[in-house]
């Protein structure tokens, strides 16, 4: 059979589709560049008419407020006062992350336990806070629960080691301490806890009886940090009412504790969902072959469906700590001075509003991407190798 | 098939572009225009871009029209922009229009002034049930609708958060703000705001918890919570006071006044901080009414509130601080709302100048018209309209206790001074 002889003649430029196809997006993006460039130009032109900065030198300008439960003067410079919002940001952040992550993994097991209560209890929390938008939970958690459910100043209720009121809940903290006495005794005591998991580690392959040597390094490590400790001469402060303050301890800014439980409440019923979906994405033989192998519930649990269902849970996982982070900004509306309610109070003291806020939102880009490297690491590692 | 598809998209874009390239553009490239008309087509752009979409303006309906296309085609028509401009606000039977890069034209083209100001302030600016915003600052709106349009009730009234209130006058959504703001140096040049004659020359104070042990300002020993409103100058006022007095406060910010109530019926606060008008204001109404809370004597800063426009219109800033000085004005002459009209056959050339009477010349009788873009009977409509300072002042503030104090006119123990309209 001849086939058919081909074409020589070439495509006309008009006509090439190729060539329309890339002509066609350079003049999408070169409208896109002039799109930007108007707004360049508007914004710099009436920034000017109006005598407003357009650059970051406000950063140096007196920040003019104090940031609650910080020492930070009100003479500091808008930066410093950035700097501790930022803080305050990672501050929730991080507390926020674990806690959602303990009591969502927590609630998610329950879902799927053969508990009929225990199992109909975590699907109505569940199914309660995913629908309910994130902002009535943080007012709620400032309006009902610090200011309806915590006592006043005079009522504290003093547990000895807790003391609670709407002006924040204290705890006991160490005192004396340095940062860097703090460190080496941190690290001393991680040696000692590695030491002690070697040790495990070798007694296991001796007499085949299970290592447990996270169980014993984490012990070690807490008595290390314990006996090291008094032995420095540190130590600790209980809380007690004194006044219209508490003396010792440290004190939880009741606007942290707010936002903190509306966070994790939240967030928990998300994360809740995605562990159990991840769990029942495991195949039911695995479970069953650790039930063959005698293997306790809780070591069928982290040793075989865990690290199988975490595997497809990093993912969405991840997503939900990038949430958190962002829905942190929520503490703005119950006085929490994280990165963007310092922004705001800085915009409505005379900063100019687009740099501040073109530079909060490249601060909160970074954390999140930071974030997002951590997952994606994790993610890489634990990802099925495909042959 | 797919090339032709492929083709006609691609004409559409070019199409586009073409138009908005080669438009009339207002052009503000202040790069190539002289620092005249840069301003003429700045200050033309804010108030095209506010007022053409409430007019019927098709022209000009290209969003992208009024932009910073740097082609050469603007700055060949700097002249041509203010021409087209008056064409386009249209509005020929005002007899005060100015040329048509102004926001005085605007305004008037529009019709209606666009006040900001807030919605839970009592005492000073509350939108009640039945929609009206009434208050103090509501009323000097008021004011100034009266005096610019002739129509006290032509407001339209913007509710601001505090955090955005700038915003807001730097982005020509609102016309004028007033809105209690304190007039400072950094809002003055940061803020591109232009504050005008006050209103109101208030300080800040302190309130406290009537059953509480505080006597007096001294007795918020350390650790004591004191809670203000965020974003204002209460803040920093109240950290400069403690430093002043040697007292270590933690000062609580909160968003709005509602939370920071709660708060304070919660016990989280000790004392409340604000301006001495709006805790007044506050205690009027506060729930268990205004014997449970004290303002201790005393004021620890200087707040003047004044209105606020934004800067760049040295025209339209005028015309709101002489509508502003008007209610002051009255009552120096005497005149309020109840007696304006029986000034018409007075022989005080000063009642006569304010209120646009004829005044009698040697040879023929004129109306004084100081050339500002208001009518020349803009006295008498804020009069008769809205009332004189003592009537404004009585209405909102006397009726919650505040006496008028340093608020009381020049020549009667206060400094309240408004220059001479002539």
């Amino acid at each position: 059979m001849v086939s058919a002889p081909v074409s020589a003649t070439r495509v006309p430029i008009w006509r090439n589709v190729r060539v329309l196809q890339w002509i066609f997006q350079l003049l999408v993006l070169l409208f896109a560049v002039l799109v930007l460039a108007w707004l360049w130009g508007n914004y710099q032109t009436n920034s000017e008419r109006l005598n407003i900065p357009t650059d970051l030198g406000y950063l140096d300008n007196p920040a003019a407020f104090e940031i609650t439960g910080n020492s930070m003067s009100q003479n500091a410079p808008v930066r410093t006062a950035l700097y501790e919002g930022f803080l305050n940001t990672l501050r929730i952040s991080v507390a926020g992350i674990i806690a959602a992550t303990l009591l969502g993994t927590i609630v998610g097991i329950a879902r799927l336990s053969q508990n009929w209560l225990v199992s109909k209890i975590a699907t109505v929390y569940v199914e309660a806070v995913r629908n309910v938008p994130l902002a009535i939970f943080v007012v709620a958690g400032l309006s009902a629960i610090v200011f309806g459910v915590l006592p006043n100043i005079q009522e504290a209720w003093d547990l000895g080691f807790l003391v609670a009121s709407n002006r924040g809940i204290a705890v006991p903290w160490f005192e004396g301490g340095t940062g860097g006495g703090l460190l080496l005794l941190g690290l001393a005591a991680a040696a000692v806890a590695w030491g002690v998991a070697r040790w495990r580690r070798s007694v296991s392959e001796r007499t085949g009886e299970p290592p447990r040597s996270g169980l014993f390094a984490g012990g070690a490590f807490v008595v290390a940090m314990i006996v090291g400790w008094f032995a420095l001469g540190y130590s600790a402060t209980l809380p007690n009412v004194d006044g219209r303050r508490t003396a010792g301890g440290i004190r939880v800014d009741p606007s942290f504790f707010a936002l903190f439980f509306a966070l994790v409440v939240y967030t928990a019923s998300h994360i809740a969902e995605i562990v159990r979906g991840s769990i029942q994405s495991v195949p039911k033989g695995q479970g069953e072959a650790a039930s063959a192998l005698a293997l306790s519930g809780f070591q069928r649990m982290i040793n075989v469906i865990l690290p199988q269902a975490f595997r497809v849970a990093i993912p969405p996982l991840g997503n939900q700590y990038l949430n958190l982070i962002k829905n942190s900004s929520l503490g703005a509306a119950i006085g929490y001075y994280d990165l963007t309610l310092v922004t705001q109070t800085t915009v409505g003291n005379g900063s100019p509003a687009i740099p501040a806020f073109a530079l909060t939102m490249v601060i909160y880009i970074g954390i999140s991407l930071f974030t997002s490297v951590f997952v994606n690491i994790a993610n890489r590692r634990l990802a099925l190798v495909e042959r | 098939m797919r090339t032709l598809l492929l083709r006609a998209v691609l004409l559409f874009f070019i199409g586009v572009f073409a138009i908005s390239c080669t438009s009339d553009g207002d052009g503000e490239s202040a790069v190539t225009d002289d620092t005249d008309d840069s301003a003429d087509d700045a200050t033309d752009d804010g108030s095209d871009d506010a007022t053409d979409d409430s007019s019927d303006d098709s022209s000009d309906d290209d969003s992208t029209d009024d932009s910073g296309d740097t082609t050469a085609d603007d700055s060949a028509e700097p002249t041509d922009d203010g021409g087209d401009d008056g064409d386009d606000e249209g509005d020929d039977d005002v007899t005060e229009v100015q040329s048509g890069d102004s926001k005085l034209a605007a305004v008037q083209s529009a019709g209606v002034v666009r006040c900001g100001t807030r919605d839970a302030l009592p005492a000073f600016a509350v939108l009640t049930e039945d929609g009206d915003h009434v208050g103090f600052d509501a009323d000097f709106c008021r004011v100034i609708a009266a005096a610019v349009l002739g129509d006290a009730e032509a407001v339209e009234f913007v509710d601001l958060e505090t955090a955005d209130r700038f915003t807001a006058l730097q982005s020509d959504e609102v016309d004028v703000l007033v809105r209690n703001t304190t007039w400072t140096a950094g809002r003055d040049g940061g803020e591109g705001a232009t504050f005008l004659q006050p209103n109101f020359y208030d300080g800040q104070g302190m309130m406290v918890a009537s059953d509480s042990e505080f006597g007096a300002i001294e007795d918020l020993d350390d650790g004591a919570i004191i809670c203000v409103a965020q974003g204002t100058t209460t803040e920093g006022n109240a950290a400069s006071e403690a430093a002043r007095l040697g007292l270590d406060w933690e000062i609580r910010g909160f968003e709005d006044v509602p939370l920071l109530q709660e708060a304070f019926v919660a016990g989280q606060c000790d004392g409340w901080s604000s301006d001495s008008s709006q805790l007044a204001g506050i205690r009027s109404d506060f729930p268990d009414g205004p014997d449970a809370l004290t303002i201790f004597e005393g004021v620890f800063s200087k707040e003047p509130l004044a209105p606020a426009v934004a800067d760049g219109d040295t025209e339209w800033a005028q015309v709101v601080n002489w509508a502003v000085s008007a209610p002051i004005i009255a009552e120096e002459l005497g005149i309020d709302s109840s007696n304006v009209d029986s000034f018409a056959d007075t022989d005080d050339v000063n009642i006569q100048r304010f209120l646009g009477l004829e005044i009698e010349g040697d040879e023929e009788t004129a109306v004084l018209d100081p050339g500002l873009g208001l009518p020349t009977d803009f006295g008498a409509q804020v009069v008769s309209q809205v009332g004189n300072y003592a009537e404004i002042f009585d209405e909102h503030l006397g009726s919650i206790g505040l006496e008028r104090g340093v608020n009381a006119l020049w020549n009667e123990g206060g400094i309240m001074y408004a220059p001479p309209y002539r």
